[in-house]
């Protein structure tokens, strides 16, 4: 009995170390794209910050705002200082869970579909959101990839009529973020 | 030539002129951070301390200005073969005790200075060794989370 009990718990031990495995990275990238009649306009962003539990599928972003990159120098100070207002909403935070977590092996390669549910705070203002997603578990590694949309009244951006024709009201955000497993 | 056609050919160099110059601010190319005059030249250990200390005061001094700092790095992190950071990794106060449940908590335990290189010196910056001193430029971003940022970084001679 005794024995069979120490090989349970050292079982749950060793399980509990696997899956209790939370993954991360710093420099995760989000590049956003807008598609309007008159102009089109992409960012990218290089120090997204991710980290996800493995075990409940928690996840959680952080992207620094100041962050984004685009090609034309002015439409990144009227990105940062009129529509983001970045000095008073300096980040962009998702806080939520891969809901289908249970159906990823984290232990071996692969590549699964993913449904990812959450709050989005944009600029001070928080949605609920649920969006597809893949999750890619290669040597070690987990990479999460997803595109989707976002319309930005909904989080109270407004653009001035004399540009409304260079912004798209739908934006489209890619996200590509490869996280290492946190080291105990 | 009339006097009329002279004034009509003046407003329409003018006006030439001008359409130019707007056409040129308003394509105006990101700063070439590499070439561009230093704003302040700083210890990474120092700058940080400032961050920390008075976060809306150092946002003011430091943020979107050219810096070069120096001092000893820590780590040399590469997630990409196009991405290289040079990390100059500071002591975190751990006397606040973080609740519990914030999602962010891991990602802050360990923070400091996190400097992004451009391009051409990430072949150059992967081969720097641990507790090494170096001098790099950058432009800083502010604060995320407890990880100061720089971008477009490149190692001064």
């Amino acid at each position: 009995m005794k024995t069979v009990l120490r090989i349970v718990i050292v079982l749950m031990m060793l399980s509990s170390s696997v899956f209790a495995q939370k993954y991360m990275t710093k420099n995760g990238k989000i590049t956003f794209n807008s598609d309007a009649p008159m102009e089109k306009i992409e960012a990218k962003n290089n120090q997204v910050k991710v980290i996800m539990d493995a075990t409940t599928g928690d996840m959680a972003f952080q992207v620094l705002i100041t962050s984004f990159e685009f090609k034309q120098a002015l439409m990144q100070e009227h990105f940062n200082e009129n529509y983001m207002e970045s000095p008073k909403y300096p980040n962009s935070i998702f806080k939520g869970k891969v809901t289908n977590a249970k159906d990823v092996n984290f232990t071996k390669n692969g590549k699964y579909n993913a449904v990812v549910e959450g709050d989005l705070t944009i600029h001070g203002v928080t949605k609920k959101v649920k969006e597809n997603g893949t999750i890619e578990v290669k040597d070690g590694k987990v990479t999460v990839n997803s595109k989707f949309n976002i319309a930005i009244k909904d989080y109270k951006i407004s653009i001035p009529g004399a540009v409304a024709g260079k912004i798209a009201e739908s934006v489209q955000i890619v996200v590509d973020a490869t996280m290492e497993s946190l080291k105990k | 030539m009339k006097m009329w056609l002279k004034v009509v050919l003046i407003l329409l160099v003018l006006g030439i002129i001008t359409a130019f110059g707007v056409f040129k601010y308003i394509n105006k190319p990101n700063k070439d951070i590499e070439t561009a005059k230093t704003d302040y030249t700083l210890k990474a250990d120092d700058i940080y301390k400032e961050y920390a200390a008075n976060k809306a005061k150092a946002d003011s001094l430091y943020n979107d200005k050219v810096i070069e700092i120096d001092g000893s790095v820590s780590k040399i992190e590469a997630p990409s073969d196009t991405l290289v950071v040079a990390v100059f990794t500071q002591k975190q106060d751990t006397t606040n005790k973080v609740k519990s449940d914030d999602p962010f908590a891991e990602l802050n335990a360990d923070g400091g200075l996190r400097c992004t290189m451009l391009q051409k010196y990430c072949d150059i910056t992967k081969k720097i060794a641990s507790a090494t001193a170096v001098k790099i430029k950058g432009l800083c971003k502010g604060m995320s989370g407890t990880d100061l940022i720089f971008e477009k970084c490149s190692i001064v001679k």
